[in-house]
């Protein structure tokens, strides 16, 4: 490996940024770049913050539930632009089966019994995936999380 | 592993047999100590816990004469009486032991014989963070615990670059939070937020496994005395040594929670917070932090057009990137009146320099700026600040070249005119949606 920024070829940050690279040429060829107006710009910035997010969740694949949560929403987000009959209906099975694994496992008002109630609830927001997570997971995911953000502000693309 | 192999360098240096100091100098008695010291300063340099702890042990050396060191080994010096006994701190005994041994070794030349001796020393000087942290806390039971617990917990201090640690002093930065100018740190100290973090872990972590060993000797010492006295009447359980199997559930998750939060405060900066609440809170901000920042940095890679590094079309990232910073320069010449011309040529040094480095990598350039006392601002932020403050002698300084950043610090050079960010706005190649959003997103990051 010759690539000095890139100590180990299936680190999380060589996958990350590997796929973001792909997805940046995408959607480079897509476009012209002289487009200036501000629903262009905007446009391609959320084209730009959709890759970034789909590449960060397919490095990470299925091992955290943030991911999986992450895919998930990408996945109803573009179904749902596709078609959008198809995309309320699996929409709502989606939502009915996470409201029934939420039920299961915990009341939406988590007590968790160690009283860190309104932290842990806008934790929950800001986590993908996290309204489903008892504390202690909820921790774990937010570490990864972290970590996770950490590597896409400082991959080599920049961004910039 | 990085104090380690720094004692094993100097353990190699002091005993190889080149020395730049002499060797005739050696005195079996007073003077010997204060060369020690000497010896040993410039190669421990104390940027981690481990070495704070051994450098403050070593300097302690000189400080108490050789008559002191209880030696289990017989010295081959007759000079070197028995000394008194020392209860506490065992830990005082191996370093003096150690650093009379390797100064017995240096006046003998450290010969070839005593290779067996010396490796005994190595691996007697790769225990000792872990002896000496373990008799600092006290209670010799909870040794070979505590060797596992600090090398894992060092572990991750050496894992983390230096890159992540200029985005966590960024974010110390922006916590700090006053839009005038607090004055930044310097490059170099990013590495060290986490080594009195790592010093702060590992002595957290180390009253807590402390406490939790103290607490399972206590409960398997209690048990069986509690057996028979249950006969008579129902004991109250001591606080963490309950029976009933709710509450050691509870306990148990307790204790993945403690175990998780203090992963997550290594990741966080300012996680000197002792309340877990407050932690909380410092995790959700950053948390907040690092997303607006990911949605920044995708908002200016839109803006103005993919990173050189995507092979097709590099010039017109360069481009894009050098109108701004030309832009930016020929405002600076503009605006002349407004400041002292030594400011304008370093402030174009510097622009050119940071359109340079965003180039190549957004975190190099970052880290340039913060080392500079610099930093981002949204254009429209900085007409705010700039109006609020323009009659104060608070002096402030934007680089509005580049203008969707949301990051909130500013460091004061010279005063800023309004006019100055007008003109950067006209030829920024954001346009005004850019600066409509970055607005938003400036609104958003203020703390209520």
């Amino acid at each position: 490996m010759n690539n000095p920024h890139h100590l180990n070829p299936t680190s999380l940050k060589s996958r990350f940024t590997t796929r973001f690279l792909r997805a940046l040429t995408k959607i480079r060829a897509q476009k012209p770049i002289s487009s200036s107006s501000p629903t262009e710009i905007f446009r391609r910035y959320r084209r730009i913050k959709v890759a970034a997010d789909k590449s960060m969740a397919y490095s990470v694949r299925s091992r955290r539930i943030w991911s999986r949560a992450m895919l998930w929403k990408l996945r109803s987000r573009s179904y749902r632009r596709q078609d959008p009959c198809s995309g309320r209906r699996s929409g709502k099975t989606n939502q009915a089966i996470m409201k029934k694994s939420s039920n299961e496992n915990t009341t939406t008002r988590r007590e968790d019994g160690v009283g860190f109630v309104e932290e842990a609830d806008e934790l929950r927001q800001l986590v993908p995936g996290g309204e489903t997570m008892n504390l202690c997971n909820l921790l774990d995911e937010t570490a990864h999380y972290i970590k996770c953000l950490t590597t896409q502000l400082f991959s080599p693309i920049g961004k910039g | 592993m990085q104090p380690c192999s720094r004692e094993m360098q100097a353990m190699n240096s002091l005993l190889s047999p080149t020395q730049q100091i002499p060797l005739q100098d050696l005195q079996p008695n007073g003077n010997s100590g204060t060369h020690q010291a000497q010896i040993h300063n410039p190669q421990f340099d104390p940027t981690s816990s481990h070495d704070d702890f051994l450098d403050q042990m070593l300097s302690t050396l000189p400080s108490c004469p050789w008559s002191d060191l209880k030696s289990p080994w017989d010295p081959p010096k007759s000079d070197e009486t028995p000394p008194s006994n020392h209860d506490n701190n065992v830990g005082f005994h191996y370093d003096e032991i150690l650093a009379s041994k390797l100064r017995q070794h240096q006046i003998n030349g450290g010969g070839g014989g005593t290779t067996a001796a010396m490796k005994m020393m190595m691996q007697q000087q790769m225990m000792l963070p872990g002896r000496l942290i373990a008799a600092a806390g006290g209670g010799g039971l909870t040794m070979p615990l505590h060797n596992d617990i600090v090398d894992g917990s060092s572990f991750k201090s050496p894992n983390q670059q230096g890159g992540e640690g200029s985005v966590q002093a960024l974010y110390n930065g922006f916590g700090a939070g006053s839009l005038h100018g607090t004055n930044n740190q310097s490059p170099n100290q990013p590495q060290h937020f986490h080594h009195p973090q790592g010093g702060n872990m590992q002595t957290q972590s180390f009253g807590a496994t402390a406490g939790t060993v103290m607490n399972q000797s206590q409960a398997s010492g209690s048990t069986t005395g509690g057996a028979p006295a249950q006969l008579k009447q129902r004991v109250r359980a001591r606080r963490g040594q309950a029976t009933d199997p709710h509450s050691i559930a509870e306990r148990l998750r307790r204790e993945r929670i403690a175990e998780r939060m203090k992963a997550l405060q290594e990741l966080v900066p300012n996680a000197n917070k002792t309340d877990k609440a407050s932690m909380l809170d410092e995790i959700i901000d950053y948390v907040k932090f690092l997303q607006l920042q990911v949605l920044s940095m995708s908002r200016l890679g839109g803006a103005a057009a993919v990173a050189p590094l995507v092979a097709d079309m590099p010039s017109e990232g360069g481009d894009c990137v050098q109108t701004t910073a030309g832009g930016g320069g020929s405002l600076q010449r503009n605006s002349n009146g407004n400041q002292p011309s030594a400011n304008n040529d370093s402030l174009t040094v510097t622009e050119h320099q940071v359109a340079k480095l965003m180039e190549e990598d957004m975190g190099s350039a970052m880290q340039y700026l913060q080392g500079k006392g610099l930093c981002l601002m949204p254009i429209s932020l900085a007409t705010a600040i700039s109006t609020a403050t323009c009659h104060s002698r608070n002096p402030m300084i934007n680089k509005g070249s580049s203008s969707n950043h949301p990051l909130l610090q500013s460091n004061g050079d010279g005063p800023s005119s309004p006019s100055m960010s007008v003109l950067t706005v006209q030829s920024a190649t954001m346009g005004n949606g850019g600066l409509d959003g970055s607005a938003k997103d400036a609104a958003s990051v203020s703390k209520p």
